[in-house]
């Protein structure tokens, strides 16, 4: 019994709120002693409140130019009362006439940003950002395919890191191509890709925010990203399917691209982006050798080398990592 | 002494209320400590109970849709096409009946129709003969005249879209801003819009003895399809704002002029004819930039 006390007296008292948990520190640990007014405070009883302490000149009314009497009236609480302005928490930081002359006469450098505080700091900060790709300019072969994206923010603004996707498993080739060979006898050579993987520099110039239904805000960015990477393709073996049989290889690749991401919150958020690879491919040569012993050689297999515009549209989210920071200047 | 006399039943009681007491204890201090630690609960977001609460999340909005009128002409392209692209002179006439709420029709001109690679390569060397005479004019219609082709050219019997015109209504719930190098900011919103399309279709007319020269020609008809998309703009002054808008309208037609379906048992080989049969989907999609002029020209603020 007398354990069972002692345990329910135990949890009473860590149950009592912790109530300090969000107040702000109190500056100097104690309360400063009450009475002592600052010397530059007004007379005792001419106070109207804390601003009319901090912001008249010494000895006027508070009333100022409104011609109030100097009495506090409702409001008139003595400034050696507990009003709890920071003269009477903290005498030395309570400011001075000279105080407001100095400050007034300090340069200020008057910027004003477009939007003053950023939602999402980027510095320092790891992306991870999975995505789902599909292509847009190819009507014979689409190039579908999941892709993670992995970028370091050296500043807010710029970044460096890399991208893959995997497409080998979801390559379609559309009907169309079907279509378009029964009725004209003509074969379009066409490729499909096993993966794509860039170096990327990627640049925010632009950011903003959205109020969505008048009721909540939320930010976004829009970014340019541009790298140097590879592709592995192969051509589909359409015009003599049953020699030709191709395996994937390597193909540099320059990517551009734009991108906009809107943030969720502060680490997530969701991304769209256009890229476009750009590489030489390696087309089905369109032509069929005479003999079979040459149209089994893979020399005779390979056509045209075009300049190829793979654009792809990539939709994911992003992840940043850590997820908080904190402001070097407050708001 | 007492419990010497008790009885062994009413001894267990004890020991069992005992047992339960300090389980009972137990379960309130876990509870207390879990309830003592330390919670993010000062890290939260302050949660507005004030005057702020339940205000909008912007005042003196400047409303550029509510009560305007809108013409904003502008250019529209398609895209993934197969054999023929269009370019649309576009014109879009809107009333904003509220500033995410607007009424209009949507009108395009295909001002510019441009045959594709592959459209160019099937018209070059495509083969011309009887297995093909369906879908490509060939000997004896159409003659191979000194090693080459005279006759109607491929790319004039491709589907091409000659007009669009879309009733719509537009919903605009997002409404923003956007900084570009902390310098140059612009007012902007985020749209989609919806409605019902009425594409002017130029496609192979429909023939039964499609092998004659005759049956290469093309015939207009009127496709009614939904369109869809969604459009960002940016208003850089009172009068004049600029937009970018993606659109899709999807609907059956026969783009390459040819006979691909409609014999038995399925339909899904060809039948010797050209008729709506040989029309397959396509989920066609343009996107297009249009500059806007709203009345009138000063928008008015919110509160």
């Amino acid at each position: 019994m007398k354990q069972a006390r002692f345990w329910l007296l135990m949890a009473a008292a860590m149950l009592v709120p912790q109530a300090a948990l969000a107040q702000p520190k109190k500056p100097g640990g104690k309360p400063a002693a009450p009475a002592k007014p600052p010397p530059t405070a007004p007379p005792a009883g001419g106070a109207g409140g804390d601003l009319g302490d901090i912001d008249s000149p010494a000895g006027a009314p508070a009333g100022g130019d409104t011609g109030l009497p100097p009495a506090g009236g409702d409001t008139g609480a003595p400034a050696t009362g507990s009003s709890g302005g920071i003269c009477e928490i903290d005498p030395s930081a309570c400011p001075k006439a000279s105080d407001i002359q100095a400050l007034s006469n300090k340069n200020v450098r008057a910027d004003v940003y477009a939007v003053q505080q950023i939602y999402a700091l980027r510095r320092g900060r790891v992306e991870l950002m999975p995505y789902w790709s599909f292509s847009l300019n190819d009507q014979f072969v689409s190039h579908l395919g999941p892709g993670l994206g992995v970028n370091y923010y050296l500043t807010n603004v710029l970044a460096i890191g890399f991208n893959g996707t995997f497409h080998q498993p979801f390559n379609g080739d559309s009907d169309f191509n079907f279509q378009n060979r029964r009725a004209t006898r003509l074969a379009v050579p066409l490729n499909e890709y096993q993966a794509a993987g860039t170096v990327n520099f990627t640049y925010v110039p632009m950011y903003g925010k959205f109020s969505g239904f008048d009721k909540f805000i939320f930010h976004y960015d829009g970014y340019i990203v541009g790298g140097v990477g590879a592709l592995r393709t192969r051509p589909i073996a359409v015009i003599d399917p049953d020699n030709r049989k191709f395996d994937y290889d390597w193909r540099l690749a320059m990517s551009v691209g734009i991108g906009l991401r809107v943030f969720l919150n502060r680490w997530f958020a969701v991304t769209g982006e256009l890229r476009d690879y750009i590489y030489i491919e390696q087309l089905e040569a369109t032509s069929v050798a005479k003999t079979q012993t040459d149209q089994r050689n893979p020399d005779t297999w390979f056509g045209e080398k075009p300049l190829t515009n793979n654009v792809q549209a990539q939709i994911g989210i992003s992840m940043f990592l850590p997820f908080s920071w904190e402001y070097r200047l407050p708001k | 002494m007492k419990q010497s006399i008790r009885s062994p039943r009413v001894r267990r009681s004890y020991g069992a209320m005992r047992t339960m007491r300090t389980i009972l204890a137990g379960a309130v201090t876990a509870i207390g400590a879990l309830t003592a630690m330390p919670t993010t609960a000062s890290a939260q977001e302050i949660q507005l109970t004030g005057p702020l609460a339940g205000a909008p999340s912007v005042r003196k909005l400047r409303l550029y849709r509510q009560g305007r009128f809108e013409i904003a002409p502008g250019i529209g392209q398609t895209l993934l096409d197969e054999y023929n692209r269009t370019t649309f002179v576009t014109l879009r006439l809107q009333y904003n009946v509220f500033d995410w709420l607007g009424v209009g029709v949507y009108g395009g001109f295909g001002a510019l129709n441009l045959s594709t690679d592959l459209a160019d390569k099937v018209q070059d060397t495509a083969p011309r003969n009887n297995r093909v005479g369906t879908n490509i004019c060939s000997p004896p219609a159409c003659n191979a005249a000194g090693g080459g082709f005279t006759g109607p050219k491929y790319t004039d019997q491709v589907g091409k879209l000659k007009y669009m015109a879309a009733p719509q209504i537009t919903f605009s719930p997002f409404r923003g801003k956007l900084a570009l190098f902390q310098k140059l900011f612009v007012d902007t919103d985020l749209y989609i819009h919806g409605g019902v399309a009425f594409v002017g279709v130029e496609e192979r007319k429909d023939c039964t003895n499609c092998t004659q020269l005759a049956s290469f020609t093309t015939d207009t008809r009127t496709a009614i399809a939904p369109t869809f998309g969604l459009g960002l703009t940016l208003y850089t002054h009172g009068l004049v704002s600029f937009n970018i808008e993606y659109r899709a309208f999807p609907f059956s037609w026969n783009r390459g002029g040819f006979d691909t379906k409609g014999a038995p048992p399925d339909a899904s080989f060809p039948d010797t004819k050209i008729d709506k049969e040989d029309r397959t989907f396509k989920f066609n999609q343009m996107v297009g930039l249009s500059v806007g002029f709203s009345l009138p020209s000063a928008p008015k603020l919110s509160d």
